[in-house]
């Protein structure tokens, strides 16, 4: 290694990560309560589907307005609102990730990403825009 | 188990898995000979010799066991020998001839042989063209192999542990404790295998896995010879093949990469071609790792600078290979991955890490040994020569392959840091996140990319290189900032990211006309540069633009940094479309007309959505085109539907539909009939939405040819005036009551498709003695039959692929010249 090349090395290093960190959105999963918190602000939070609760779609209605009630890992049941169509075999879910946010006492997301047990596969699936 | 069942062929599974295990034996086999051989070499040249022969021998064995391996399953699937648990789970009878094959690489043990057979073939053509150093390169061939091979042994130690899954298991192995299997019949009951994942019957499915699988394997050849180079601490032999196989290499690694878009883009509704999945980041990073790998071999070649670097970046571009199946297949991606992978087991796992921990180590070991006496140049090169920006733009290829190794690899290592940190971590946007870093790599990569092709090795003239260079990127400048006007391309780095493809492209043009003097054997790197230049400005025009059309709330873009909930505000994508009303999408009037169902064991049923667009100022309708999205309803007995989108092309656009829903009643569904009874004339029926229809009497008709053909055949049509919602008359209709052979009574309906009316009547004779009609109405409520559509514009996609095709032919064009020089 050459001077020149460690100072390019470092300036590529530096330039990107600077401008990446602005960006750099790492979350963790939180539960209801913790985005109940921050009204608006954006959280990933990791649960389940309540099956034997209300679950609506209407098209005619909303098309892009799944309602559902689900489980965080605290233990605490919210109604959460997908602004897409009702994912396909989301009552088989095991576990499913929501990312949105709190406002009134419903959290809205934009993906729902679950865990889906096929008869002999487990395959991911995403509903919403990626 | 010693009871015995009747009907099972097994005789094709005890051949096959004795051809696995025999080809596994041969490649010890030949590994072992091909190892001794280079042992000997200094020692015994004929005992060497003898090796060397034994050990292309063991690799040809291999090769021939291979090939039996794939027809014995190819005979199992075809001949839909259910009794095999691969046969029942991914074929079925009334699969189409042609998805026989994607059968094959649909499950695991499939594509372990698929990548087995393409390195078996790689395998022979470097026996007979690596030259003095073919003991060495295919002893590690071989010895991959092995490895390779232990992935499809099937040997078990009891439940839970065994070394690779063969795919030819019975069925009633993998399934020991359904009780089914407790009757010597079962077979018989075994109507049907379960079938193709309807995602994957897709003829990109027959295409992309062996281009993308051929792709991976090749990745073995640089490997293998970086691996011998280091071990006969020779450097030179390798250089040569080594360039000629990198290119190869990189040309069909990214041509199946870009299948892999192309399918998505095609026939998933993932609602584009690339969303930084870790399945298609896994694919994309071992070819980032051998381009830059393939640059600085340049370099090493030109001007002795870099080989270490260069082993670095090839050897790690097959143990990424490797890494990207540990991440793929095991299971491991969990959260994160929209692709459906199978999870083996923690047996897969373990395997993987084993196979790959032997290859890094083995890397790691030769890497140090040699290091120190490794040729490397000491005096510092020049700033403005070939091999300091080569270098530099190696560097950035392997920081972006880092870069997304590292946050592909979140759920692998965001356990470790649980444990230290208590907290789960995750990308939240995953698309904006790579997006942004990414784009800067892409300014750096694109600008460096054409501009270094003017550099001269050890000596630029700076003023020379200054003027060469200035023309092109004034005439880029001027044209990127017209692209961008004209495109509103408005962010800062988005606009670099224009300026430097197309600087690339018209800097590759310019060196191809200028220097090259359009010597096209001579341009293969110009021509390569060139595509990838345009392959950037087709992402970003493609993306930066792509809107949704089906929602009303105008556009949208991933791109800024806006908030959740304008995100979610802006993300109502999908409308709804009632059977035979207009709605406005875009610049167009969308209709859906209706469907059509293609039978076979899982349901197809294509939608009809007619598009009409009308001249604003002249009011005429200036194009029409119809698009069948299609969806398989409740695939594999799942509930819901599984949607295949529909696209129509324009050369500067696609639109891209699919189905997010539907809702279609069924016209003989009995409790939505109506009843009436009329009589006399101007008798009205109400229907659906404020409209009605008025009887206007009997009429006994002929030998009409609505009735049927008999002498003694009566037939009677009732007149019915139709009036649509707002009282606006529409057609008469005119249902027929026929009493066949003066006995048996038939109902003729009439219908209206405009309003989903349909009309029949029994006619009987009242007390009066004068006829009275008994009416039966159904009529479709078209708020009962809608289907939810999702429409997106791509535009300017074919400048994306058109730069693919573009790039390949210049790694094929470069890879020709070389092959003609040797």
């Amino acid at each position: 290694m050459k001077k020149s090349h460690i100072i390019m090395l470092i300036l590529v290093v530096v330039g990107i990560s600077a401008i990446a960190s602005t960006f750099v959105d790492f979350s963790t999963y939180e539960t209801f309560s913790s985005a109940a918190a921050k009204p608006g602000k954006k959280f990933q939070v990791y649960g389940f589907v309540q099956k034997e609760m209300d679950m609506k779609y209407d098209p005619v209605q909303d098309p892009n307005h799944f309602a559902f009630f689900a489980k965080d890992k605290a233990g605490n049941i919210k109604q959460v609102i997908l602004n897409d169509a009702k994912p396909r075999d989301i009552e088989k879910s095991e576990w499913i990730v929501m990312t949105g946010y709190e406002e009134n006492g419903v959290f809205h997301c934009s993906r729902v990403n679950m865990k889906c047990p096929s008869k002999y596969k487990k395959e991911m699936v995403t509903a919403g825009k990626g | 188990m010693d009871q015995q069942f009747i009907g099972e062929h097994l005789l094709p599974g005890r051949l096959g898995h004795f051809f696995v295990i025999a080809s596994f034996v041969a490649t010890i086999f030949s590994s072992f000979s091909y190892f001794s051989s280079a042992r000997s070499e200094s020692a015994g040249p004929a005992i060497s010799a003898t090796w060397l022969k034994m050990g292309r021998v063991g690799f040809w064995i291999h090769f021939l066991l291979v090939l039996a391996v794939f027809s014995v399953l190819y005979y199992i699937i075809e001949c839909h020998l259910f009794e095999y648990h691969y046969a029942w789970e991914h074929s079925s009878f009334s699969m189409p001839g042609k998805y026989l094959l994607s059968c094959f690489w649909e499950g695991q043990q499939g594509s372990f042989m698929l990548w087995t057979f393409w390195q078996a073939l790689l395998g022979l053509v470097v026996m007979y063209t690596s030259g003095k150093l073919e003991a060495r390169v295919m002893t590690i061939i071989s010895l991959v192999q092995v490895l390779l091979g232990t992935m499809l042994l099937g040997f078990y130690f009891g439940d839970n542990i065994h070394i690779g899954v063969t795919p030819f298991d019975m069925l009633r192995d993998a399934m020991q404790n359904a009780p089914i299997f407790k009757n010597p019949n079962y077979l018989t009951f075994i109507k049907d295998g379960n079938g193709l994942n309807v995602l994957l019957q897709n003829y990109w499915m027959v295409i992309h896995p062996p281009v993308l699988f051929l792709g991976f394997g090749t990745t073995l050849v640089p490997f293998a010879f970086c691996l011998a180079a280091l071990w006969a601490g020779e450097y030179k032999l390798f250089v040569k093949p080594v360039l000629s196989w990198s290119l190869f290499n990189g040309a069909v690694l990214g041509t199946g990469i870009m299948m892999g878009g192309a399918w998505a883009y095609e026939s998933l509704n993932f609602g584009g071609y690339w969303a930084w999945d870790p399945v298609e980041n896994s694919s994309l990073v071992p070819w980032l790792t051998l381009i830059a790998g393939l640059h600085t071999l340049l370099e090493y070649k030109s001007t002795g600078r870099a080989l270490r670097l260069t082993f670095i970046l090839l050897l790690l571009s097959h143990l990424l290979v490797w890494y990207s199946t540990f991440l793929t297949r095991t299971g491991i991606l969990g959260t994160t991955s929209v692709h459906a992978f199978t999870g083996d087991g923690s047996a897969m796992f373990y395997h993987l890490i084993a196979v790959l921990a032997v290859l890094l180590l083995l890397s790691v070991f030769l890497l140090v040994y040699r290091w120190k006496t490794m040729p490397a140049v000491v005096q510092e090169e020049e700033t403005f020569t070939r091999e300091f920006w080569l270098f530099i733009g190696s560097a950035i290829l392997f920081i972006s392959a880092t870069h997304i190794v590292v946050m592909t690899s979140i759920p692998v290592w965001s356990p470790a840091l649980k444990w230290i940190t208590n907290k789960d971590f995750s990308l939240l946007d995953p698309m904006s996140h790579y997006n942004s870093v990414e784009v800067w790599i892409a300014v750096l990569i694109g600008s460096l990319s054409a501009s270094t092709l003017y550099m001269k090795y050890r000596h630029t003239d700076n003023k020379t290189l200054l003027r060469q260079l200035a023309v092109p990127a004034v005439i880029a400048l001027v044209l990127s900032a017209a692209i961008a006007a004209f495109q509103s391309i408005n962010l800062f780095q988005y606009d670099l990211m224009l300026f430097a493809a197309v600087y690339g492209m018209v800097c590759s043009v310019a060196y191809a006309v200028t220097i090259q003097k359009c010597n096209l054997p001579k341009s293969g790197p110009a021509i390569a540069h060139f595509g990838f230049a345009m392959v950037l400005l087709g992402i970003l025009l493609s993306s930066f633009n792509k809107h949704v059309i089906s929602n009303n709330t105008g556009e949208i873009f991933r791109f800024g940094n806006k908030s959740e909930k304008e995100n979610i505000r802006e993300g109502m994508e999908n409308v709804i479309l009632f059977r035979n009303k207009a709605v406005k999408l875009g610049e167009y009037l969308a209709t859906y007309t209706g469907d059509s169902a293609v039978e076979g064991k899982d349901k197809r049923v294509y939608y009809k959505v007619d598009f009409e667009r009308t001249d604003t100022a002249s009011k005429k309708i200036t194009e029409q085109f119809t698009l069948y999205p299609d969806a398989f309803i409740n695939p594999k007995g799942q509930q819901g539907l599984s949607a295949n989108p529909s696209t129509k092309h324009y050369w500067d656009r696609d639109i891209f539909t699919f189905i997010n829903a539907v809702q279609t009643t069924k016209a003989d569904d009995p409790s939505s009939v109506k009843k009436a009874v009329v009589r006399n004339d101007g008798d009205s029926v109400q229907l659906q939405n404020g409209a009605f229809m008025i009887f206007k009497g009997f009429r006994k008709l002929g030998r009409d040819s609505r009735v049927a053909a008999g002498d003694s055949d009566l037939g009677v049509a009732a007149t019915f005036q139709v009036y649509g919602t707002g009282g606006k008359r529409m057609k008469d209709l005119e249902p027929v009551y026929v009493l066949l052979n003066g006995k048996t009574p038939q109902m003729n309906p009439d219908s209206l498709i405009e309003i989903g009316l349909n009309v029949r009547f029994n006619l009987s004779i009242a007390d009066d003695q004068r006829p009275l009609a008994d009416v039966m109405i159904q009529q479709q409520d078209p708020m009962d039959n809608y289907i939810v559509l999702k429409a997106i514009v791509f535009p300017y996609i074919n400048v994306l692929w058109l730069g693919v095709i573009l790039m390949v032919f210049g790694f094929f064009v470069s890879l020709f010249s070389r092959l003609r020089t040797l």
